[in-house]
């Protein structure tokens, strides 16, 4: 008790002395603590840590068209059309800071023809990890929306989803595969995002891209081709106008393509429709060079005719067009290189 | 005790500075500045306000925005700004203000009720004071009918009585649940309070496609007669969108009693785009993305836009809508051109 009245008694003579109290031990902890300080905030700050965690992209790299132009004429074959309108809607979509609504491109065309691969190429040039990032959502219909009879919950879970991951991130990539067996309803609950809203409900969608994909249309796809084929025109001569004022008329009477009489075309809420040409000999041929490349192995151009030859072709007389595009390409590589 | 006396002694250098004058000056400067910052004048220019009851639309202004940037549309300007102006004059309006905006797909009825809202409330949608409400978004399920129709009610009783000047914005009208459009009729009626609440200085403004159709054979009709577009009268389409909306039974309005009692105060059809429009929309994108308006990418992107009738190829078919996408295809054409005169 004495104790504690000398202690309380001594404490005003520490107050009125001020330069007592810079002694080592608390002066280290001080110096300490704002070094510390410091350090936490220079981390913190976007640029840096940008480099080791992913961020949400606010400005895009100039780079992205150069590099999406680049991947496309080097991975994608047989398709003039979709290098054209693919580079130049994401290229002018990522330039315009005023876009009035969001990009929704519609993939359509023959199975095996690169709708995923181009999906997947236009995630790895704006986002660095590509289909692997936080900000690309992937949604195959047969896999994620598989029940007819659970639409109203589907609906509700998807308007949630995109709600949520579009105010964390503008700049959110979403790819809906499958479209053709998408339930007709499930699509027109997301349109009040691709429309021409400033904001809704405080979210605002305009920064955001759509991708849909769809093996819908691919007859009528191929029926201009096949003409273009019979009249002896060059393939690279299909203009998109042709094919566009066709497609987008056939996948909406289709009753099958999940955009069935859905409004998305009924208010032109898809941006570009981008054909996916049926692939022919030649192209094969060069899926397979890149596959037996990629493996390390060493090219024989036998073996690669042979596998070429293998695939099936139609129309039944003509037999120019591969049926499944480059798929199943790998699988005969196995066959006949085996190490 | 001797604790407290202890703690008492540390404190008192710190109280010599404690004497009368300078802590009264200290709380009268503080409240000074308190009853300062408060003042309407002040903080309103960093939060938003309700506008007060002497706010009045500036109609010039007004005006000038439906001249420069909506196109194609006599009707719509004409009546919206009569309406919308004369409401806001009025100082003891009788009936909320309730507009009905009628027309095909792209003509600019969410544009124009986004310049509206801007005018009343400058931050436009973004305002607190400015609501906007998709059926297909907020109401999808017809089940829940119910409880959409108690939510609203709360919804608008709520707002208009913390802002009188509130704006309600219903899109997609065709797509909504007949039932829940009468759950607000009481609001739009001609009471003076309704719970307390006064609905007077409120504006409703509704949105739909129903009586498009009508509207584009009306315009079509007048364009084969040979006669000039901004003959268009509205009494010409008035009571021929109306009885049709109200007999269509997808417009959400029908056989609903706000035709019935006569709430919806104007309706205003949007007449389908031309040609020359588009090309109108076109400028005005390029102007607004800072390029150098250039005529042959303009004519080639109204160009490429699909128009009907399938015989005549008249008005365009998506109205202005999709103009920005072909305009990116096209922008190759428009840097090299701004290159070249460099």
């Amino acid at each position: 008790m004495k104790l504690l009245r000398a202690a309380l008694a001594l404490l005003p003579l520490l107050l009125l002395r001020p330069a007592g109290a810079v002694e080592p031990i608390s002066l280290g902890l001080a110096i300490a603590g704002a070094a510390a300080s410091a350090l936490t905030g220079i981390i913190s700050y976007p640029r840096l840590y940008c480099y080791f965690r992913e961020c949400c992209l606010q400005r895009h790299d100039q780079r992205v068209a150069a590099v999406l132009q680049e991947n496309l004429d080097k991975k994608l074959f047989g398709q003039h059309l979709v290098g054209k309108v693919v580079v130049k809607a994401v290229k002018g979509f990522l330039n315009n800071t005023k876009a009035k609504k969001p990009l929704a491109l519609s993939l359509h065309g023959w199975t095996g023809t690169g709708k995923n691969f181009v999906s997947k190429i236009i995630a790895e040039s704006i986002y660095k990890r590509g289909l692997q990032s936080k900000y690309v959502h992937q949604f195959v219909a047969t896999l994620h929306f598989p029940h007819a009879h659970s639409i109203n919950l589907y609906k509700d879970q998807l308007q949630s989803w995109i709600r949520g991951n579009v105010s964390i991130c503008p700049r959110s990539l979403f790819i809906f595969d499958e479209m053709d067996k998408m339930h007709a309803g499930l699509i027109d609950s997301i349109k009040p995002f691709l429309d021409y809203y400033e904001f809704l409900d405080g979210v605002s969608y305009r920064q955001a891209i759509f991708i849909f994909l769809s093996n819908a249309g691919a007859e009528k796809i191929t029926e201009v081709a096949l003409d273009f084929w019979r009249n002896g025109r060059r393939r690279e001569d299909i203009q998109l106008t042709e094919m566009q004022n066709a497609l987008s008329v056939s996948v909406f009477n289709n009753k099958n393509s999940g955009f069935w009489h859905s409004t998305l075309i009924d208010r032109n809420l898809i941006d570009y429709f981008v054909p996916f040409l049926p692939l022919e000999y030649k192209h094969v041929k060069m899926c397979v060079r890149v596959e037996i490349e990629s493996r390390g192995y060493v090219v024989d151009e036998d073996i690669l005719t042979r596998i070429a030859d293998e695939m099936t072709y139609f129309p039944r007389e003509e037999r120019i067009y591969s049926d499944k595009g480059c798929k199943t390409v790998d699988a005969k590589l196995d066959y006949y290189y085996d190490f | 005790m001797p604790r407290a006396l202890g703690l008492l002694w540390l404190l008192l250098p710190g109280l010599s500075a404690l004497e009368p004058l300078s802590v009264g000056l200290a709380i009268g400067v503080a409240s000074a500045l308190t009853g300062y910052l408060s003042h309407p004048n002040f903080y309103c220019n960093y939060v938003e306000c309700c506008p007060g009851a002497g706010h009045r639309i500036n109609a010039t202004a007004l005006k000038t925005q439906l001249d420069t940037k909506l196109f194609g549309q006599h009707l719509a300007k004409d009546v919206v700004l009569k309406a919308v102006m004369g409401f806001s004059n009025n100082p003891s309006p009788k009936k909320p203000l309730t507009l009905s905006l009628h027309g095909w797909a792209g003509t600019g009825k969410n544009f124009l009720s986004q310049i509206l809202a801007e005018r009343v409330h400058p931050a436009g949608l973004r305002s607190k004071f400015v609501h906007l409400f998709l059926a297909t978004l907020h109401f999808p399920h017809h089940e829940q009918v119910k409880l959409y129709k108690e939510q609203l009610q709360n919804w608008i009783r709520g707002n208009v009585s913390v802002c009188p000047h509130s704006v309600f914005i219903f899109d997609e009208m065709d797509k909504m649940h007949p039932g829940l459009i009468d759950a607000i009729k009481p609001f739009l009626d001609y009471y003076e309070q309704v719970d307390g609440v006064s609905y007077r200085k409120a504006i409703f403004i509704f949105l739909s496609n129903a009586g498009g159709d009508l509207i584009n054979k009306a315009a079509l009709d007048f364009w084969t007669s040979g006669k000039q577009r901004e003959e268009i009268q509205l009494k010409d389409l008035e009571p021929m969108l109306s009885v049709g909306v109200f007999n269509n039974k997808n417009s959400g309005l029908w056989h609903s009693s706000l035709i019935d009692r006569n709430l919806i105060d104007y309706f205003v059809p949007f007449l389908p785009l031309e040609h020359k429009h588009v090309k109108m929309c076109v400028r005005a994108e390029m102007v607004a993305r800072g390029y150098a308006v250039n005529e042959k990418v303009v004519e080639a992107v109204a160009d490429e836009m699909t128009f009907f009738p399938k015989a005549q190829k008249i008005y365009s078919d998506k109205g202005c809508k999709t103009v920005q996408a072909k305009l990116d295809i096209h922008e190759d054409v428009m840097m090299r051109d701004m290159k070249a005169k460099r």
